[in-house]
């Protein structure tokens, strides 16, 4: 994992909060008006917005308690604009194993866009919950999906590079 | 005479408004594809797919050019939808014009597209 902590942030947002369904527009919203500023490619954003509003609706989706965190940290670099993004959230066992095995099988896909398309083919005859979320992250925006767990929470990581060059 | 049996829906945020010209249904998405529209994209796709097989159509395009952003179970009701008519006797078309300025468009749609290349076409429009 890139260790973005080393160097300082055009944008550090740490947010702890009761997750509800109409805040992820406003959040999204939010995040864009704070990272636009500093990515100079419009595609980088865009995915940015995507990895970051996937998955915080998994945190709305699957989280049981009071209190999830979201986190998001973008950094300029020589290499580029690196962005990374956390979710911390207690999850329900049954929700935590199936979790665990959408994520294992992602990280042992060599290709994460042919895992993605297997994926779609495979949810095309279910009717129930997408299960696509997640797979999209690395399929759609370039960015890395690491996952850890902590006893009943589950703390997704997703970083990348946002962006080769950096506005201003 | 054809007449289109499918109304406009949505709400504040997001809406679907069809629109029948000869054999071609346009359907115009705008607003934020999110949570409080899956299941509306959901239903809304099943009614599209009876009324192109009512109707005999030659294509339904989804127009995207208003629409900013499409989560994954709204992206999960199209290729649901997708499925279902490349198992159908009767078959349609399927194009999503695409906007240029919404990067995001592009990547995901190209998803639908290599599930049935043979149905779904993407055009990018101005």
């Amino acid at each position: 994992m890139t260790n973005l902590d080393d160097a300082p942030a055009l944008v550090s947002l740490t947010l702890s909060f009761r997750p509800l369904a109409t805040q992820i527009g406003p959040l999204r919203t939010l995040l864009s008006d704070l990272c636009k500023p500093h990515v100079a490619d419009p595609d980088g954003l865009s995915r940015l917005l995507l990895a970051a509003h996937e998955l915080l609706e998994n945190i709305v989706k699957y989280s049981v308690g009071e209190v999830a965190e979201f986190h998001l940290r973008l950094e300029a670099r020589a290499s580029g604009l690196l962005v990374r993004m956390r979710t911390k959230n207690r999850a329900a066992p049954e929700r935590m194993a199936d979790a665990r095995w959408r994520l294992d099988a992602l990280a042992a896909a060599r290709d994460p866009i042919a895992h993605y398309d297997e994926l779609i083919r495979e949810s095309a005859g279910r009717r129930d919950v997408s299960g696509l979320g997640l797979a999209r992250i690395p399929a759609e925006t370039e960015m890395a999906l690491y996952y850890a767990t902590e006893q009943d929470w589950l703390i997704l990581t997703a970083e990348g590079r946002a962006s080769e060059r950096v506005s201003g | 005479m054809t007449t289109l049996q499918l109304g406009a829906v949505g709400g504040e945020g997001f809406q679907i408004t069809p629109t029948l010209v000869d054999f071609n249904l346009r359907l115009l998405f705008s607003g934020s594809g999110d949570m409080n529209a899956t299941s509306v994209v959901n239903e809304y796709l099943k009614l599209v797919h009876e009324e192109a097989q009512r109707l005999t159509l030659a294509q339904v395009s989804c127009d995207f050019k208003q629409l900013t952003f499409m989560n994954s179970s709204c992206f999960k009701s199209f290729v649901v939808w997708i499925d279902t008519v490349k198992n159908s006797e009767i078959r349609y078309q399927i194009a999503f014009l695409t906007n240029p300025n919404l990067p995001w468009q592009r990547r995901s749609l190209e998803a639908l597209r290599r599930l049935a290349t043979n149905l779904v076409t993407i055009e990018t429009i101005a």
